[in-house]
């Protein structure tokens, strides 16, 4: 028994010895897949602000100026705060549908999961409601709640609520019975085993439908916003577009690429964060 | 501490609307007395009803038919009384060590008759060292070792210190010297808290080594074969005890047992051989 834990001990210090003699060289590999992951995106960019300044007649650069003009009309917009508020109606509104979506998402679908006669029941409607495109749903939103804040908060949660939902299903119905069982020897009555078994264990599968459904409650804002809104991003481009301010309309867009960006990556931060445990 | 008594017992499985020919019968007409603090290992071909005898043991299912006491009293669902060891852990993967440990415990404070938060953890510390392990309370299971895994499952089995202790194959994952270090630290658990043990293995050397009693079933349907008193000194003060002419006759007698297909045709000589042999032991 001790030699067990005692070549246990060596082992998992071999393992932490390991990582510290390549740590130099992993420096200067890390910088270096950086430079290669970003080469790609460094290209794109150079190609941006050269094509319209080299390549194209002077008519067509009208529509696709140079990346520097884009930019120095963004940073215009930031001084300005014209840009803060465009970004501040879109992000209050897809925050809200999609924390809605979240809040009211994950207890129906931990109940539906929990009383399986109501989910079999449920499921082919939820079907039908998931694979049907939000934006298809839009007049129709905006017929019976007209073109304010409601109509759009009401879209993203739409959106948002599907991926929420089904994959709290999915993760409540997909636990370990044996985890389950374990819990009933161990003391736990129905509703314990439900908190303290069902719900933790259905944690990572729950988050992956919180991060894809975050995707999508920015992604359907931004159409949502191009087709009726007083503010927003997605109102911001189409509107450009229609005064033909074309740098404006560009800065709008790169704004909406890095917001993505940035609100998947937090989220994908957060679903690890959360399912650390299950990477095994 | 308990008393087991099976008596008459018979389990079939059945799909919910479907007709009784295609119900499987598991266990058919078992009888079965475990003593108090017995150690007793159960083996058998495999699907000959172990692990649903276990299952109802423990109360996670109920007996098509007859009865099952445990001190005189019928089993109502699943107890603290009664703990079970799985053959794959089911350690709650989202809980540290000392957490997984603590689960029983918690249960009882909840039912009013357990321990406060400090002394639970002192606990866990407490039965995580008496399963070899110290310093990995604060580890989630993915980052032990399996051998690792399995004696926090023990730990967790025994903090709540139940009266019987019930195990489905727990070491059949693990590999040879591994699997000898935890049965000497279970013979040393079970000798010191004398706990009731039921052991279902596969291997003939481990139900020896380890039981008291080796019970031997047999399949479709699933029956008690025959119960070998297995009679040998102290295994840990005998070296390499599995090597002695004993241990050997013990060994073979069982496989005999399991391996009697032929001996089933012509059931005048299967006895003999049982006589025999069980002179020897
Ligand atoms: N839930 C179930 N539904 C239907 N049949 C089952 C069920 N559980 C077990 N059985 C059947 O009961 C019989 C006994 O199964 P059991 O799991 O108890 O065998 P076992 O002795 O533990 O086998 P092994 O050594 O392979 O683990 C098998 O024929 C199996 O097919
Ligand atoms: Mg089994």
């Amino acid at each position: 028994m001790s030699t067990l834990t005692l070549e246990e001990q060596q082992i998992s210090l071999e393992r932490s010895v390991a990582p510290a003699k390549y740590s130099t060289g992993r420096l200067g590999k890390t910088l270096r897949k950086t430079l290669y992951s970003s080469g790609a995106i460094i290209g794109f960019l150079l190609v941006w602000e050269l094509v319209p300044q080299f390549v194209l007649e002077p008519a067509s650069k009208v529509f696709l100026p140079p990346l520097h003009e884009v930019l120095q009309q963004l940073w215009k917009m930031i001084i300005s705060g014209d840009l803060l508020t465009h970004v501040s109606a879109s992000l209050g509104r897809s925050a809200i549908g999609f924390l809605l979506a979240v809040v009211i998402g994950v207890p129906v679908g931990l109940v539906v999961a929990w009383f399986s006669k109501v989910g079999d029941f449920l499921n082919p409607l939820l079907e039908v409601f998931r694979n049907t495109a939000a934006l298809a749903l839009l007049p129709v939103f905006t017929l019976l709640l007209g073109i304010g804040e409601l109509s759009k908060v009401s879209i993203v949660l739409y959106a948002a609520f599907f991926p929420v939902l089904l994959n709290t299903i999915l993760g409540a119905r997909s636990v370990d019975p044996l985890l389950i069982r374990a819990g009933r020897t161990l003391g736990l009555n129905n509703f314990e085993i439900f908190s303290k078994v069902v719900l933790p264990a259905s944690v990572p599968i729950i988050f992956t439908g919180i991060r894809m459904a975050g995707t999508s409650a920015v992604l359907v804002l931004i159409a949502a916003e191009m087709i009726g809104a007083k503010a927003g991003l997605g109102y911001l481009i189409t509107n450009s577009q229609a005064s033909f301010l074309i740098p404006k309309m560009y800065a709008a867009i790169l704004t909406v690429a890095v917001l993505g960006f940035v609100v998947n990556a937090a989220l994908v931060a957060l679903e690890r964060h959360f399912s650390r445990w299950a990477r095994a | 501490m308990s008393t087991i008594e099976i008596k008459n017992l018979s389990k079939k499985f059945q799909r919910t609307g479907a007709s009784d020919e295609t119900a499987v019968t598991a266990i058919e007409s078992l009888d079965l007395w475990i003593e108090d603090g017995e150690f007793y290992t159960l083996v058998g071909p495999s699907g000959c009803g172990k692990s649903t005898l276990l299952d109802i043991l423990a109360g996670l299912s109920t007996p098509s038919q007859g009865e099952m006491l445990v001190d005189g009293q019928p089993i109502a669902g699943p107890s603290l009384e009664r703990s079970v060891v799985f053959q794959q852990y089911a350690l709650f993967p989202w809980l540290t060590a000392a957490a997984n440990v603590q689960i029983g415990l918690e249960s009882q404070t909840r039912h009013g008759k357990g321990l406060g938060k400090v002394e639970r953890r002192a606990r866990a510390h407490e039965y995580l060292r008496l399963v070899g392990l110290e310093g990995v309370e604060d580890k989630y299971p993915h980052e032990l070792s399996g051998g690792m895994r399995q004696r926090v499952a023990i730990a967790r089995a025994l903090a709540h210190e139940p009266k019987v202790l019930l195990m489905d194959e727990p070491f059949a994952a693990l590999d040879a010297q591994t699997r000898e270090q935890l049965q000497d630290l279970l013979l040393d658990i079970w000798k010191r808290t004398k706990t009731t043990i039921v052991f279902i293995t596969h291997g003939i050397e481990e139900a020896v080594y380890l039981g008291q009693k080796v019970a031997v079933m047999s399949a479709k349907p699933g029956k008690i074969k025959e119960i070998v008193n297995i009679d040998l000194q102290d295994r840990q003060s005998v070296d390499d005890i599995r090597s002695t002419q004993q241990f050997g006759e013990y060994r073979h007698h069982i496989w005999n047992l399991l391996h009697s297909r032929a001996a089933q045709e012509s059931p005048a000589q299967f006895e003999k051989t049982l006589i025999t042999s069980g002179a020897h032991a």
